[in-house]
């Protein structure tokens, strides 16, 4: 029934970190994100960089791990965005005003740009 | 593999007693063997057996040989289960294995016991004799037992579960929504899962002499983590609802509290739509603000219909300070508006497509003009339809102002 | 509910000769249509001959199983008529074996322009001994048979699985065959048992019009003389033949003789 598998991978750079996030985000894969935000040690002044190029559903337990991503970064001091959102999801969190919470990027070097 | 072991005549060589193993004779070997051997004619009446079964029976060989048969050992359920089962696919294959039957010994105890056969055919291919070989299954049946008692145990806690499911459900769901003159109210919550508390919640409820609050939410999450919330959720809107005409201001409300509680490590969050309704001249005024939730869909009796525009409104509980807009809309007669949440538009229709926003108003737009309890109908219909498709808890509330004079579609 | 196929969902399968009279088959207790192999072709010489698996049985759509319509011999019988329906079959000659007897009596009595003859193969009306009745069983007999169908249910996966066989009694026959036999839902076949064995259908024999038949074997474990000789005392104008054979499945045990019993009363009067 699901396309691709989900996956999670990170990679941690001087700026910060990138949390590549594939497949369908829902309450049986949420926890997976979470674990992976969890082994991330960030520094204050980086940037933890969630790329959601392919995702390809996330429902309200894949936005709850995201804004607990945020409160893990703001803990530490650093700061959150989002890259590479696919256009249903953009829908999606449009509807609920993420924006505001989490600045969006085409890509992940974009997200680091600034 | 030849150590040197003394025995009993001092130092021996192991030749002596490879040699008494080799003299052990085949006839030995069958008789004792740690297990049970039988031979019946085609009709099961025992032709031989060896001293090991005839113990564990506690047996003559005179008593048995000639004059039972095979299923006459067996307990009378365990012959029933020969009769039906075993003989005829022993007859039909040639070779069973691994049955489980409970033999009765001559002092009436029964002996759990595993029992492979075959068929022995002659030269001519026409079968002749039944070989059966039969080991003592008692630590094994121990097992079974054991495994039997926890699976039975875990159904037992199963239904439990969900029994507790059920009812913790329909507490958080309003028992009947308030009647409003002039405007009839529908609503239908559909649960995804039997074992978990979905976070869907609605509500309908008096405010003022001429007015009625009402909303529905979707709290992120399942279970009895989320089920907190929902209560927490409704309580609140229930009671800022009383105080604050404005309905942006009772989100404002709620997002406080639950940010309060809930930032952190396991954040939650709902979406919720939340409103007044006013009945006047032959409809009814709505207000309604939006906290990131799906926009109400508006049929109108001419057959239009619309998202109801809230642009701007964010979820709710997720930030100490979110931002929630409002819209009025005005209920003509033949008019319907519907709360949803998105455990319908997100529902798989088939395979891994999901359903939609404008699936659904092109849907409900055939119906026009509608009323709510046709539209919770059509839509309730939707769902059974989706069958598993619907992975989350769905709740519906529909508003609808009659047509006059009778005029019900 | 849209109409569900019953060639599809109970596994009917149709041989013989097309324009002979029409044998069906109703297959007991513990197995599927496979029961019969040994006699179609015998008996397709010279009839049509119509298998089918009981829901829930064989190969049958086990999904179409529920245990409101399968709690009784009533559910089964449905199936049968429903498959007569839709097939079109007329002037059957309906052949039940073990409990499949009763479920042909009930469809024969609902349904007696339907069917020409009935042909019950080592029948019993009720299996629980009852007063003067004797049954053959005691009700705690049963319990443990169900107490069996559990164990066997945890030491059976394995011999569950299909077993590509060769005919070894009939060469001629040279098919191999996949066997599903025996295998079903433990659960269904918890729910069978229980109704099989705790039916009761003694005041149904004397309802029934269709001129019938009743094979019985010498030494059946299942079904004593006693209910052999009762079912032909019930049920008026009735025939009953012993045969010469050992246990409940005479189609396998003896299925020559088995076969020309059937064909001498389908074709006799």
């Amino acid at each position: 029934m699901t396309g691709t598998p989900f996956s999670v991978t990170t990679r941690t750079t001087e700026a910060g970190a990138v949390v590549t996030v594939e497949g369908e985000l829902d309450v049986a894969t949420a926890p997976r994100l979470r674990a992976g935000i969890d082994t991330l040690v960030l520094r204050s002044g980086q940037r933890l960089v969630v790329d959601l190029a392919g995702v390809t559903f996330c429902d309200s337990s894949g936005i709850s791990t995201l804004i607990a991503a945020r409160n893990v970064a703001e803990a530490a001091g650093a700061g959150i965005a989002l890259a590479a959102v696919p256009g249903r999801l953009r829908r999606t969190f449009g509807l609920i005003g993420l924006a505001d919470f989490f600045p969006t990027y085409p890509s992940a070097e974009d997200a680091f740009g600034d | 593999m030849c150590e040197d072991h003394p025995g009993p005549g001092g130092q021996e060589s192991a030749a002596p007693e490879f040699s008494a193993l080799l003299e052990d004779s085949a006839e030995d070997l069958y008789e004792h063997a740690p297990c049970g051997y039988l031979s019946t004619l085609l009709d099961g009446t025992i032709a031989k057996i060896n001293t090991t079964l005839l113990g564990w029976l506690g047996y003559e060989r005179e008593d048995v040989v000639g004059r039972r048969r095979f299923a006459e050992l067996l307990t009378v359920g365990g012959r029933i289960y020969h009769e039906t089962h075993f003989a005829p696919l022993l007859r039909m294959q040639g070779e069973l294995g691994g049955v489980a039957f409970e033999l009765k010994a001559a002092d009436g105890s029964r002996l759990p016991v595993l029992v492979t056969s075959t068929v022995k055919t002659g030269t001519d291919g026409q079968a002749q004799l039944i070989r059966t070989t039969i080991f003592d299954a008692r630590d094994r049946r121990a097992y079974e037992q054991e495994l039997l008692r926890a699976r039975e145990e875990a159904e037992r806690e199963r239904d439990r579960v969900q029994r507790l499911a059920r009812t913790l459900q329909q507490t958080l769901l309003p028992p009947a929504l308030a009647e409003v003159p002039g405007v009839q109210v529908a609503a239908y919550y559909h649960p995804a899962s039997a074992d978990e508390v979905g976070g869907d919640f609605y509500d309908l409820f008096p405010l003022t002499g001429d007015t009625w609050g009402f909303f529905l939410g979707d709290v992120s999450g399942k279970g009895a983590a989320a089920a907190v919330v929902t209560s927490l959720a409704r309580y609140t809107l229930r009671a800022a609802a009383v105080h604050d005409p404005d309905p942006a201001t009772v989100l404002d409300r709620l997002n406080t509290v639950l940010h309060h509680e809930y930032r952190g490590s396991d954040p939650r969050y709902c979406t919720v739509v939340q409103g007044h309704l006013r009945p006047g001249g032959d409809g009814a005024a709505v207000t309604l603000a939006t906290g990131g939730h799906p926009p109400a869909l508006l049929i109108r009796a001419d057959g239009t219909s619309a998202f109801v525009p809230v642009p701007g409104g964010q979820l709710v509980g997720a930030l100490p300070r979110a931002r929630f807009a409002t819209a009025d809309v005005l209920l003509h007669p033949g008019d319907t508006l519907l709360l949803y949440t998105d455990g319908l538009t997100e529902a798989r229709t088939q395979g891994r497509d999901r359903y939609s926003e404008e699936q659904l108003q092109e849907y409900l737009a055939d119906l026009a003009p509608t009323t709510a309890p046709a539209v919770i109908t059509a839509v309730t219909g939707l769902l059974a339809g989706f069958g598993d498709g619907v992975e989350d808890d769905t709740a519906l509330l529909a508003l609808g102002i009659p047509l006059p004079g009778g005029d019900r579609p | 509910m849209c109409a569900v196929s019953m060639r599809t969902r109970n596994n009917v399968t149709v041989t013989g000769r097309e324009e002979g009279p029409t044998l069906l088959l109703a297959h007991g207790f513990g197995c599927d249509q496979n029961l019969w192999r040994l006699v179609v072709p015998e008996l397709a010489r010279r009839y049509r001959v119509v298998l089918f698996d009981h829901t829930g049985a064989g190969r049958s759509d086990l999904s179409a199983w529920t245990p409101e319509r399968y709690g009784s011999l009533d559910g089964y019988a449905d199936d049968v008529l429903a498959i007569c329906h839709e097939l079109d079959l007329r002037d059957v000659v309906l052949v039940g074996h073990s409990v499949s007897a009763m479920i042909a009596v009930l469809a024969a009595n609902r349904e007696p322009d339907r069917f020409a003859k009935l042909v019950l193969l080592t029948p019993s009306p009720c299996y629980v001994d009852d007063g003067d009745y004797r049954g053959g069983f005691s009700r705690a007999d049963i319990d443990e048979l169900l107490a069996a169908l559990e164990s066997n249910y945890l030491g059976w996966s394995a011999t569950m699985a299909p077993v590509i066989m060769g005919n070894p009694d009939r060469p001629e026959l040279g098919e191999e065959l996949t066997n599903s036999f025996c295998r079903t839902d433990p659960a269904i076949a918890r729910v069978f048992a229980r109704v099989t064995f705790l039916s009761d259908n003694r005041a149904d024999l004397a309802k029934v019009t269709v001129p019938t038949l009743i094979l019985e074997c010498a030494n059946d474990a299942i079904a004593p003389p006693e209910v052999g000789r009762f079912t032909h005392e019930q049920i008026p104008g009735s025939t009953l033949v012993t045969l010469n054979a050992t246990g409940h499945c005479p189609q396998l045990s003896a299925p020559e003789a088995t076969a020309e019993a059937i064909t001498a009363f389908a074709s006799g009067q």
